[in-house]
């Protein structure tokens, strides 16, 4: 059985389920696979590592598990803090068994990224810079004249604003008015705020194992990249990973790296073939980086 | 100039600036409880590493000055009270705490320990694995949901105590008759199940590629709840074999850490297993019981000096 730990209302999940299907391949979407009705079995020894999981008593025989997902336990019916309590355990339990996994699995995680969720551009800088990618200039301070003083330096290079972009969030806002400004002030009175240097329309890519998916056709400066891009991957132990390339004043930059890619950023055509390398990727002639307890 | 970001009300934070001052090592303390209040941060990244300044109350420090970064998060308890709506004062504490990790872990120079590192420590089985593969022993292991199977490794095992696998609740207890009855609880989700392991605990300490070991004499289970057992703890520095201090280093080395705490026990038949790795060591309790040097190999560390301040 070929395992997609995450939700049915997750397009690539539903997208892989399809063609694993179609193929005739027996396949499942677990949004926690480790919560009951699940009988999980899993021994460390002298021998080595054994584990076996076991849904409505008949045991799951994984070809293959594309991590989407790190097993969310529905809160209902606990008190909060046995919730919190049997969901840290849950994760523990659920990182570890991946670990082991001898199928392939796509992104076998490291504990970094598995409690680190989805990163900001700043956790990938060193990797990025690692790898020849240039990345947007950026700044954190909670001074209000140093970032007023950034802003006045990208327009000064005829960049009007500057993003700011929660460390602990997704969205960017950009700030190019004087009340725009105000309000970061408001902010960096309580937390030092970061600040990027805006660009221009982001152009996505995915990378799966060695295959890279551009949206659309990129013109050769950005396909320059693509060594470095898989460099990135590689170096991040992942064989599934989105990536925004864009132009900002220097010339083109990194903007968005993302372990947990989202389909719905690529057009039809691209979604498909993503789709496609990644249910290659869950059959393989050669499997995604092994399991750490492979013999 | 070492940075040490931490709380002055935690003893071991404390000590490593005591030991940094005896030394006459340079440091700056960036106070956890006050930040990001009392401080003002100006961090900027271009194509190269982070440069800008920190600026405490009465100083102000350099990125580039920066030498080796001692680093012990706190948890609410030890930060200020919160104003305003709790909830946002958490997210705009944990957003402070981003920018301040994001910092660390870009910074070129030692950083004691890296956040990134000590993640493995949060799921105790999947540690094992790379414990394992960096030569240590591990304790026969068994995860389940599965009652028969708990019963079924009880019975080969003996004795077998039970313990979180993530680190919340963390105390070891041993699994006996009143457990036994309540194995049917497993259906709610997987627990950790160890063969205990008898002999003596030793605490290693790696610092670089300096080692401490310690080794514990008590009856307790677990040593660090004796007290509440009401039984005692004695401590004496230890000697490791060669292969268990290598792999205790090369632990350190594969996840990363700079300074760790490895716990390990030795068996009556001298085989040492170890249970697990902490990221961010209170070594204050070995250190005071031994008198063993390892807030001054973390200082040396920190300030780049090696062993010089040992010899």
């Amino acid at each position: 059985m070929h395992l997609l730990l995450g939700h049915s209302w997750d397009s690539c999940c539903a997208g892989v389920l399809a063609r694993l299907e179609a193929r005739g391949l027996p396949a499942r979407i677990v949004p926690a696979p480790l919560t009951p009705p699940a009988r999980l079995v899993w021994r460390l020894d002298a021998a080595g590592l054994a584990s076996r999981l076991s849904w409505d008593e008949q045991e799951a025989e994984l070809a293959s598990v594309l991590v989407r997902g790190t097993g969310w336990l529905d809160p209902a019916g606990w008190d909060p803090a046995d919730h919190a309590y049997m969901q840290a355990e849950m994760l523990a339990a659920t990182l570890a068994w991946l670990t082991g996994l001898p199928c392939p699995v796509v992104n076998r995680p490291s504990a970094a990224l598995w409690y680190r969720g989805r990163a900001s551009l700043m956790t990938w800088r060193m990797l990025l810079r690692r790898c020849g990618l240039p990345v947007p200039e950026q700044l954190v301070t909670n001074d209000p004249a140093k970032a007023r003083t950034f802003g006045h330096h990208l327009a000064a290079l005829g960049v009007a604003g500057a993003v700011y972009t929660p460390l602990t969030g997704e969205a960017g806002y950009l700030v190019a008015t004087d009340a725009g400004w105000q309000g970061l002030i408001a902010v960096q009175a309580r937390t030092p705020v970061c600040l990027s240097e805006p660009h221009g329309a982001p152009r996505p890519a995915c990378i799966i194992g060695g295959q890279i998916v551009w949206d659309c056709d990129p013109p050769l400066e950005v396909r320059a990249l693509e060594p470095r891009l898989r460099q990135l991957a590689a170096d991040a132990g992942l064989d599934f990973l989105e990536v925004a390339v864009a132009p900002v004043r220097r010339g083109l930059a990194v903007v968005r790296v993302d372990a947990l890619p989202v389909l719905e950023h690529f057009a039809p055509p691209a979604q498909s073939r993503i789709l496609d390398a990644l249910t290659a990727l869950l059959v393989p002639a050669t499997a995604p980086h092994a399991a750490l307890d492979a013999p | 100039m070492i940075l040490v970001c931490g709380g002055l009300a935690d003893g071991v934070t404390e000590l490593v600036c005591a030991r940094l001052a005896d030394f006459g090592y340079r440091y700056r303390l960036l106070d956890l409880a006050h930040y990001p209040a009392s401080y003002c941060v100006v961090w900027h990244w271009t194509d190269a590493g982070p440069a800008g300044v920190i600026s405490g109350p009465d100083w102000t420090l350099d990125l580039d000055a920066i030498t080796g970064v001692y680093v012990r998060f706190l948890g609410p308890e030890g930060r200020m009270p919160p104003e305003g709506d709790p909830v946002v004062a958490a997210a705009l504490q944990f957003e402070a705490d981003a920018g301040l990790m994001a910092l660390l872990d870009d910074l070129p120079c030692p950083v004691v320990n890296r956040i990134g590192a000590g993640m493995s420590n949060n799921s105790k089985p999947y540690q094992a694995l790379l414990l394992r593969r960096a030569g240590l022993n591990v304790p026969a292991t068994l995860v389940t949901s599965d009652p028969a199977a708990a019963r079924a490794f009880q019975h080969e095992q003996g004795e077998v105590i039970y313990k979180s696998m993530s680190g919340v609740r963390s105390i070891v207890r041993r699994l006996g008759p009143d457990q036994l009855a309540r194995l049917a609880f497993l259906r709610h989700g997987p627990a950790q199940f160890q063969a205990f392991v008898p002999g003596r605990n030793v605490r290693v300490h790696t610092v670089g590629d300096r080692v401490f070991a310690t080794r514990i004499e008590t009856e307790a289970v677990d040593y660090r709840y004796a007290h509440l057992d009401g039984l005692d703890v004695a401590m004496k520095p230890a000697t490791l074999p060669a292969a268990v201090e290598a792999a205790c280093l090369r632990a350190a080395r594969d996840l990363d850490l700079l300074f760790a705490g490895i716990d390990l026990k030795e068996k009556p038949d001298g085989e040492y297993v170890c249970f697990e790795v902490n990221p961010c060591p209170g070594f204050i309790y070995y250190e005071r019981h031994t008198g063993q040097p390892i807030s001054a190999a973390v200082a040396d560390l920190l300030n780049g000096s090696k062993t010089r301040r040992l010899a």
